[in-house]
């Protein structure tokens, strides 16, 4: 082995190690978890269970109702975000005066806690004494106030509203470098064969902000798929189960019922469905763009 | 001590009067939120960590078994006195038994009770095909017929349980552990609560609660109204109480069938992680004395879990409630019951499907087979 590879495997150990203490720890554990039943029936004892619980698992119909509901908030939101960030970062990059101020008041949202921000989108859509319902009525839209976090469908657009008000920024602010990265010089070659500018956008823009779309996305949808706080805080995965998510359940799991073998398994579908996922996005934005180079 | 927030300070009234008879224990009240589910929630993480942040529960009904079997619990059982024993009532002393030791002292009872209007119909019903009758013979336009609690809750249990006791079925069978959703009887309960929906009952029915339903009830829009016993101390002032137009009676049942009130209440039990148990007990038994239940009765309305102190119109209501299972799952087999039941009666499942589908998650999650 030469010296050159010792010293790179020295460098890679603390990396290794704080990968192993914060991610394949518990990952090992929570995988073993799903594999027994632990419970309060068992006495908090784990005893093997096979696939008992990913059986138990494929039955659940609560597990089903509150996977859909994740996946409709993630597609829903990470789509609006995507496409608001990128508007926000394209008119951000044109812009001649206010640059940094314009910025600085776009990320705003992006780094106010969470459940922060959730207390203040809950009061906004409050039924008796919200902003939104008061302005409604004002100008004539509504003629009774709307019981937005009493509703299903209403509720979870709630969620889906604060979501996305929340973290358009973050895309804004990765797509915003990825568009500082393109070299002029190719937007001149463009004009300079007549192209307008949806050539500009197509054949210039989009192939070398493809890495940085997949940063943004791949990030945004793996918080999506794992949203918890934000749905706690503003309707408690109510009413009646509709904006409960993945992760409130397993939450549910692991506190409420006392149920660690299920939970375990709970956790793994997650962590299995986004594996499956950000595999898929990889191919489709990033393996796309490496054949280019 | 954790428990609801102390809206009337009745509560820091007792803790002073226990402190001036006990100078060398110090009781701390820790206010928490008004959410039952959240408390329960907050007992929990505080016990899964192994430390003592709370020395008494204040528990609902439902929390004993599974606290119990979590071995978060003392046992009690060598504690209790045989007078109080006696006096307690029957369902309220036995919900605090997981496995034939007592973990938990009752402190006010609660049991369905329906409450009907005396100046329409006189003489309550005995029977669903009663109620039934009734409710459609006296409903006007603005008023309806029968008020019960439909939204997906723990309440929703409790309202369809009752119904399902009346046909002579069960839920679970806490012995043996056999889930009898799928059984006849609980279809005809599950048939009899979708009926209602639209027509003796507004449509809108599926998402109250029990404060939804007195308001109703107290403003004259109903016939009838299963809720509470606390609904007829709010409705003490009410000139609907005043005038004789309301009246208390036992839940309906079906012909031929007995009937069974959901017993629900609150009681105090002592963590096993408490640092002095003999203290944490004086203090318990110190709160549900009958000096002390009757001052809470007095300023907050609630039924003190004592033969001799239930005001006489609920003694018969209290004294056939029955328990909800005993089971440590409980929860989880409530929120698969809820969800199938609101499921049904929103007629996004027939019933029977509900049913069936609530019965194989609920055995699957007893351990059985799902089928």
């Amino acid at each position: 082995m030469t010296d050159r590879k010792q010293m790179s495997l020295l460098w890679f150990v603390p990396a290794a190690v704080l990968l192993a203490v914060i991610v394949a720890y518990p990952l090992l554990r929570t995988l073993l978890l799903s594999f027994v039943r632990k419970s309060l029936a068992t006495g908090f004892r784990a005893e093997f269970a096979g696939f008992d619980n990913f059986i138990r698992l494929a039955f659940d119909s609560r597990f089903w109702q509150c996977l859909r509901t994740t996946a409709f908030f993630t597609v829903v939101s990470v789509l609006a975000e995507f496409l608001i960030g990128l508007v926000l970062a394209l008119s951000a990059t044109s812009l001649s005066k206010f640059r940094s101020f314009t910025r600085v008041i776009f990320l705003v949202p992006w780094t106010l806690p969470t459940a922060v921000i959730a207390v203040l989108w809950a009061w906004i859509f409050n039924d008796q004494f919200g902003v939104l319902n008061a302005v409604l009525l004002r100008i004539g839209v509504l003629h009774s106030p709307v019981i937005w976090l009493g509703q299903p469908g209403p509720a979870i657009s709630a969620i889906i509203v604060a979501d996305v008000w929340k973290t358009a920024p973050f895309v804004f602010l990765i797509l915003l470098a990825g568009l500082q990265n393109i070299p002029r010089d190719l937007y001149e070659a463009i004009e300079v064969d007549g192209g307008g500018a949806w050539q500009q956008f197509r054949f210039v823009t989009w192939p070398h902000l493809l890495p940085f779309v997949f940063v943004a996305v791949i990030f945004r949808v793996v918080q999506a798929f794992a949203i918890f706080d934000l749905v706690w805080v503003m309707t408690g995965g109510g009413p009646g189960g509709a904006t409960e998510t993945v992760s409130i359940y397993t939450y549910q799991t692991y506190m409420r019922y006392l149920d660690f073998g299920y939970g375990g398994a709970l956790a793994m579908a997650t962590v299995v469905i986004l594996a499956i996922t950000a595999a898929c996005l990889h191919r489709l934005l990033l393996a796309k763009y490496e054949q280019n180079l | 001590m954790l428990m609801e927030p102390d809206g009337t300070g009745i509560w820091h009234r007792l803790i002073d009067d226990f402190q001036a008879q006990h100078p060398n224990v110090q009781v701390q009240l820790i206010e928490g939120p008004p959410a039952t589910n959240t408390r329960e929630d907050m007992y929990a993480t505080s016990f899964l960590s192994g430390s003592g942040s709370y020395d008494i529960v204040y528990g609902d009904v439902i929390w004993t078994p599974k606290f119990a079997a979590a071995g978060w619990l003392l046992d009690l059982t060598e504690r209790l006195s045989a007078s109080d024993r006696q006096d307690f009532l029957t369902a309220d002393l036995n919900a605090g038994f997981y496995e034939g030791r007592l973990y938990r002292i009752p402190a006010f009872s609660d049991a369905g009770t329906l409450y009907y209007r005396k100046d329409l119909v006189g003489a309550p019903p005995e029977t669903f095909d009663e109620l039934e009758r009734l409710s459609e013979a006296y409903k006007t336009a603005d008023r309806w017929g029968f008020l019960w609690q439909g939204k997906q809750y723990e309440g929703l249990v409790t309202v369809f349980l009752e119904i399902l006791w009346g046909y002579g079925g069960d839920w679970i069978n806490a012995d043996t552990r056999e889930v009898l959703l799928d059984r006849p009887e609980a279809l005809q309960a599950l048939q009899f609560l979708t009926r209602t929906v639209g027509t003796i009952s507004p449509p809108a029915v599926t998402t109250y609660i029990e404060e939804d339903t007195r308001n109703l009830f107290q403003n004259g829009r109903a016939v009838f109204l299963r809720n509470w016993p606390y609904v007829w101390t709010l409705m003490a002032d009410s000139p609907m109480r005043t005038e004789g137009r309301v009246g208390v009676a036992p839940v309906v049942h079906a012909s031929g069938r007995t009937r069974a009130a959901t017993a629900g209440g609150w009681g105090f039990a002592v963590s096993k992680y408490t640092k002095d148990p003999d203290a944490a007990w004086q203090f318990v038994e110190f709160l549900t004395r009958p000096e002390q239940l009757r001052k809470v009765q007095s300023r907050m309305g609630r039924i003190p879990a004592r033969k001799s102190l239930v005001p006489p119109e609920f003694l018969p209501i209290l004294q056939s409630a029955r328990l909800r299972p005993l089971i440590p799952e409980y929860a989880q087999a409530s929120d698969i019951l809820q969800r199938w039941l609101s499921a049904a009666l929103t007629g996004r499942a027939q019933p029977e499907h509900a049913l069936q589908q609530a019965a194989r998650e609920t055995r699957l999650l007893l351990g059985g087979s799902g089928s």
